[in-house]
This record gives C-alpha cells, sequence and structure tokens, in this order.
C-alpha cells in the first residue's frame, strides 16, 4: 500500500506544475491579443491625424491661392472638418494631456477660424490682409506639425512603438523626462504652436472669447467681511449658522469671476449647508446652493414660480421675465431672463431653483447675467416684423413673435423671435432685425423634466 | 486502483482544457449598461415610465409609496429590495433585466419622436465621473468636478464632448482604474444636473488635482485659483 501511494504525490504535483504552466501560456496569448489590438488602434489614430493634418496644410495653401469666395467655403469648410478630426484622434492618443496641450488648441482654433472665414465670405466679406496673414501661420504650423509627423511616420515600424508609448506617457509624468521618441516629437511640436500668435478673431474658442470678463461687475473690489456679510444678508441670517470660507489659491483674480466662496451650516438642520459665491469685485452673490432632499409636493409649479418671482423682486432684480423652467427631484429650476424696452435680453440670465416642499428657494445663479449685463442702448430695429416675417419658411407655423437680444460671438444682435411648429417639433427661429439673416434656430425638446433647447 | 488513478488523469486533464479554452468573459453588459439610448431609470426621473415600475412594485408588495411618478427614495428601496430577492444585480436602478423581470420590457421601448434628443445619457455618464473621481468630497466640490469637465468641453485645448473629456487617455484616475463604473449615488446625480444646468463653482477652471496624490510634475506648474476639500483647482 505503501509502496503504491508514493507516486501519486509527485504526479499530482507535476500535473499541478503542468496546470499552471498551461493557464499562464493562455494567459499570455490573451494579454498578446489585447496588446495588439491596442496597438493597432493606436496605429490607426497615429495616421489617421498624419492624413488629417496633410489635408489641413494642403486645402490652406490652396485657400491662401483660390480668388473666388465660392471656392474658398468649400475649401475651409473641408479644412474644418479635417482639423476637429485630427483634434479629436489626437485627443484619443495615450499622451498625457500637457505634451498636447497647444497642438490641440492651435487644431481647435484652426478649425474655428475656418468657420469665421466661412462666416464673413457668406455674408459677402473678403479676407482682410489681417486675416489672410493669420492663414499662412497657421499653414506654416500645420507644416511643422506635418514634417513632424512625416519623421515618426518612418520610425513606426518597430514593433509595439506605440503601446511603448502608452506606458511612457504613464510613467513619464513621475521621472518628468519624455522617454520615447513619439512623447519628445511631440512635445517639441508642441513647443512650436505654443508660439504662434494669437488669433484675433470672432469665435467660441478665440483667445478674447475665453479670456472674457464679466461687464456687470463695475465696483470696486470688497474685502473678505464685506464679501461675507453680503453672503448672510442674502442667505438671511436668521438662518445662518457657522460660516467658513472655501481658501483660495494665489492665483484667484485669474478666473472669469473671482470670488469668494463661502459654506453656511443652517442653524436649525445639521447636515444642511448652504453654498454662497461673493464676487471680489462689487461684492454681488453670484450663486447660492443649499443641496437638500425634497420628497414632497405641495406647491404647484405655478406657486414655485411666485415664490421665485417674489425672491428676485426682493434681491432687487427688477425686469425679470421667466423663461422656461426644468424639474428634478421635488425642485424647479426657473430661468428668468431681464426685459428692457419689451425687448427679451437672453444674455442676462437668471436661474433660481425653488424647492416645492417648503417653497425655499434653494439655488440661485447670477453667472450668466453679471457676464453680459450693461446699459444697453436698443434702437428701432430696421425691419418690420412683417418684413422678417417673410424670411421663415413658408410653412413654419408660427405661435408667437416678438423681439429678443441674443448673444453672437462677442456681439449681441436683435432679432425678431419667432415660435414654432415645424414637422412635427417646436422651434425657434431668429431673424436679425437689421439685416434680415437667420441668426439661430433653436429646437425645443419637452421631456418628463423640461424644456430644453438644442 | 489503477482505475482511480486513470480516472484522476482524466478528470484533471479535462480540467486542464476547461482551463485552456476559457476565455475569460470580461463583463461587456457591465461595462456598457449605462451608455444604451433606452432610458433606464434611476433617482431622480419622472415620468409615466416611473410610475408602471411604481405600480408593479406596489402590487407586489415591495412598494409603500404613493404611484406619483416620481422616482425618489421610496422608490429607490423598493428597486433595491426587488433586486434583491430576484438575484439581480442590486444597484437600484431600474435597466432591461429589472424591466424584464417586473414584467415591462415595453419600458425600453424608446417613444419614437421626431425630437429624438436627449441629455440623460450625458447626465448619467457625468455623475458617474463625478462619483469615480470625487465621491468622498463635499458636494459644491462635486459640482466643481463636473464643471471642470463642462469646462473643457467649451476649451480649445481638450475634446468638445462629455465623453471624449471623460475618456481621454490618462486624463482622470478613476477612469483608468474603473472606478467610474461605480454606480453614482444620488448626491452625485445632483451635481451632474447642477453643472450641466450651469453651475459653476470654479469659474472657468479646467484643472483639478489632489496635491496629496497628485504624480504628475507638470500639474503643480498650474495656477491654484480656489481650494474645496481634497481637491485644488487652477487653470
Amino acid at each position: 500500500m505503501r509502496k503504491r501511494r508514493s507516486w501519486i504525490a509527485p504526479s499530482i504535483l507535476s500535473l499541478l506544475l503542468l496546470l499552471s504552466v498551461v493557464w499562464g501560456y493562455n494567459q499570455y496569448n490573451i494579454r498578446r491579443q489585447y496588446e495588439v489590438a491596442l496597438d493597432n488602434t493606436y496605429q490607426r489614430l497615429f495616421y489617421d491625424v498624419k492624413s488629417h493634418v496633410d489635408k489641413v496644410q494642403v486645402n490652406l495653401s490652396k485657400a491662401l491661392l483660390a480668388t473666388t469666395k465660392e471656392r474658398n467655403v468649400l475649401l475651409f469648410s473641408e479644412i474644418m472638418n479635417e482639423a476637429t478630426s485630427a483634434r479629436d484622434k489626437l485627443a484619443q492618443m495615450p499622451i498625457s494631456h500637457n505634451d498636447t496641450v497647444a497642438t490641440e488648441k492651435f487644431l481647435s482654433q484652426a478649425a474655428d477660424y475656418s468657420y469665421f472665414i466661412i462666416q464673413k465670405h457668406m455674408e459677402g466679406q473678403e479676407i482682410t490682409p489681417e486675416q489672410r496673414s493669420a492663414l499662412k501661420n497657421i499653414q506654416l504650423n500645420a507644416a511643422s506639425f506635418n514634417n513632424e509627423l512625416n519623421t515618426l511616420a518612418s520610425r513606426l515600424a518597430e514593433d509595439n512603438f506605440i503601446v511603448g508609448m502608452a506606458n511612457a506617457g504613464r510613467n513619464q509624468g513621475n521621472e518628468g523626462q519624455p522617454t520615447n521618441a513619439f512623447v519628445t516629437s511631440l512635445v517639441n511640436m508642441d513647443k512650436e504652436a505654443a508660439k504662434a500668435p494669437e488669433l484675433i478673431y470672432d469665435g467660441p474658442f478665440a483667445d478674447q472669447m475665453l479670456n472674457r470678463k464679466p461687464v456687470g461687475l463695475s465696483g470696486k473690489n470688497v474685502d473678505l467681511e464685506i464679501a461675507k456679510n453680503a453672503a448672510l444678508d442674502f442667505l438671511g441670517r436668521e438662518m445662518a449658522g457657522d460660516i467658513q470660507v472655501f481658501e483660495e489659491g494665489e492665483n484667484m483674480n485669474e478666473v472669469r469671476i473671482p470670488i469668494y466662496t463661502f459654506q453656511i451650516a443652517s442653524n436649525n438642520q445639521r447636515d444642511i449647508f448652504t453654498y454662497v459665491s461673493v464676487s471680489k469685485q462689487d461684492g454681488k452673490v453670484i450663486n447660492m446652493t443649499t443641496p437638500r432632499g425634497v420628497n414632497q409636493k405641495n406647491l404647484s409649479l405655478e406657486e414655485g414660480l411666485k415664490k421665485a418671482q417674489e425672491f428676485l423682486n426682493q434681491k432687487g432684480f427688477d425686469n425679470m421675465e421667466a423663461n422656461y423652467n426644468l424639474r428634478y427631484d421635488g425642485t424647479v429650476l426657473y430661468n428668468f431672463v431681464y426685459k428692457q424696452d419689451d425687448i427679451t435680453i437672453y444674455p442676462d440670465l437668471v436661474k433660481v431653483k425653488v424647492a416645492l416642499d417648503t417653497g425655499d428657494i434653494v439655488g440661485f445663479d447670477a453667472a450668466a447675467y453679471y457676464m453680459n449685463h450693461q446699459d444697453r442702448n436698443l434702437n428701432k430695429t430696421a425691419l418690420t416684423q412683417a418684413q422678417a416675417q417673410e424670411k421663415i419658411k413658408a410653412n413654419f407655423a408660427i405661435d408667437s413673435v416678438r423681439l429678443a437680444l441674443i448673444p453672437k460671438g462677442k456681439e449681441e444682435v436683435i432679432c425678431y423671435e419667432f415660435k414654432g411648429k415645424y414637422d412635427g417639433s417646436d422651434f425657434i427661429v431668429y431673424i436679425n432685425g437689421e439685416t434680415g439673416q437667420e441668426e439661430q434656430i433653436l429646437q425645443i425638446i419637452q421631456n418628463e423634466n423640461g424644456t430644453l433647447t438644442f | 486502483m489503477k482505475k482511480k488513478a486513470y480516472v484522476t488523469l482524466a478528470l484533471i486533464l479535462a480540467f486542464t482544457a476547461i482551463i485552456q479554452f476559457y476565455e475569460p468573459v470580461y463583463n461587456a453588459n457591465s461595462a456598457n449598461k449605462y451608455s444604451m439610448i433606452p432610458r433606464s431609470l434611476y433617482w431622480g426621473n419622472q415620468g409615466d415610465d416611473v410610475k408602471r415600475v411604481q405600480d408593479k412594485l406596489l402590487r407586489w408588495g415591495y412598494y409603500d409609496g404613493n404611484i406619483d411618478g416620481v422616482y425618489g427614495a421610496r422608490t429607490y428601496r423598493a428597486v433595491r429590495r426587488f433586486q434583491e430577492r430576484n438575484g439581480l444585480g442590486v444597484d437600484g436602478i431600474v435597466g432591461p433585466s429589472t424591466a424584464i423581470a417586473l414584467g415591462l420590457p415595453e419600458a425600453f421601448a424608446q417613444p419614437v419622436s421626431a425630437q429624438g434628443t436627449s441629455r440623460s445619457a450625458d447626465e448619467y455618464l457625468l455623475a458617474r465621473c463625478i462619483h469615480g473621481e470625487a465621491r468622498g468630497e463635499p458636494y459644491v466640490g462635486k459640482v466643481a468636478v463636473g464643471a471642470v469637465i463642462l469646462n473643457r468641453t467649451r476649451s480649445p485645448q481638450f475634446p468638445n464632448t462629455i465623453a471624449g473629456v471623460i475618456y481621454q487617455p490618462l486624463a482622470f484616475t478613476a477612469v483608468a482604474d474603473g472606478q467610474i463604473n461605480l454606480t453614482p449615488n444620488k448626491d452625485s446625480i445632483n451635481a451632474a444636473r447642477d453643472a450641466l444646468n450651469g453651475w459653476d463653482p470654479t469659474y472657468g477652471t479646467l484643472y483639478y488635482w489632489n496635491p496629496a496624490t497628485a504624480t504628475s510634475k507638470w500639474i503643480w506648474s498650474r495656477k491654484v485659483t480656489l481650494k474645496i476639500g481634497k481637491h485644488w483647482f487652477g487653470i
């Protein structure tokens, strides 16, 4: 019996060993499959970026030569398309963001700038000498990017080059030194792109738009004590318990609206806090939010609206008109826009959130209002309503018309606002009151939570 | 005895074969279950589909509230109880499998409309990212994380979709380590909504990092503007 058993243990052990070898080999195979799949994806992205940038560059040189606006519009729409694709694909590659910041920005602005030129052409304007030199710069940048990409392409034959890059990208943060040719090359490109002069134009990605400052705040800077009082007064002192200020960084003054942010405990309910942000300039309350659960609905939408309206009046916001609303979780967010001379001023937007259980105001946001609000001289429009209406598609069933001021780039334009139905959906069409141009079309989406515009 | 050894051997070989040809099934479902187009019901939803769910749960004794069409705390608990008893994944969300178990597969037949646009997929994705990145933070810190993601979509330096920003390689640790696939709680969902509705507590910042754990040297070159909880926000 003893003799017989002596072979059992070793054979089981060797079988186990065999088993683990087989298992390990299997795992290795699976891993390789994934690696190859990943590598293929990255290689594809790389070659795609290269061909998109190629086309941006070539089309730009064509556009600089072309003489007709029609040709240019076609070329620039292609440039816009190719630059956007290049940016999108570059952002999917496993490269740390800091190595491609300027490159991505360059590609975005190239697309945005093309769109701007298309708009100018549509309005019948020619390219100015300044715009021409800006385009020349974009083209040179695209060309140098292209050269870098070409050099890289010739080295891509190396096996696993890009997966290696993924790892390099991940480790790079720790070591501070880019560890492979790919990243080094992109970093060089990025440095070049960062040197490009600022593009001056009117579009969402233009530097002037990104660095916009609030025009609705004009007074002097206030200190922390004054801001604290403003926050407490706004909330109502009888409601407020302990107040704390969030620590700010040394560059606070470089954000869009420099603020103090307070966290105020409720004096009767322990776990409820209200956050209030007060602008440093002028000491105005920009935002107030009390996140709390609302489980009951005792008020109707109209009663809630009345509460919101009362609140705004009490805080000194006059001439505000209720617009659409959104309902969530027992709260309603009402949007109010400023009205002047019977014209709806959309940029001056204030939001008020009402809890439908007690009717308390649990949210207030006037960031958009203070970014845009100013004294405006609104002239009579050149077009009459009837003239504007002629510009609208014949079978658009108009429900209502009014005058409205809408943002257009960094400008504001006065428009006739036509609300109505087309093909079963709700739309708003804006016709420029001066030029008769179709400035904007919004689709209105009604869902269970309220109204959204796209 | 020899017979026994053969049997053992055969068993082990069979086992080996199974292991050899076993392809690990990575749960593709669980990764994708939130991004599908039919609407999953979760905390804060309202509508007739919520009413239908409440009605079923009430009749089967899981739910004790009103049929008001509002997915609140009671509905959430009832759904969890239902999922627990029926061996479903307990996440408090009425997704396809829970709906089918409730006998409501039609709840997932999306109403066809000419509009066909919705932002609830974005809202939920943003909530998951907030939950993965900032679930221990104060509410304002959660909204701030959501706002940074939205600010990035409006910046030329970043992709301009929410998914593009969130899934940008090496951008968020919660995405890299899979924490983004956790089920977001009510706070995170509300924070995502507040951010989408325009509340930006940071007033335009593009970056945040945790000074205690940040590994990238580069991030320290950013300009700090505000500190909320464990996170520093900057541009």
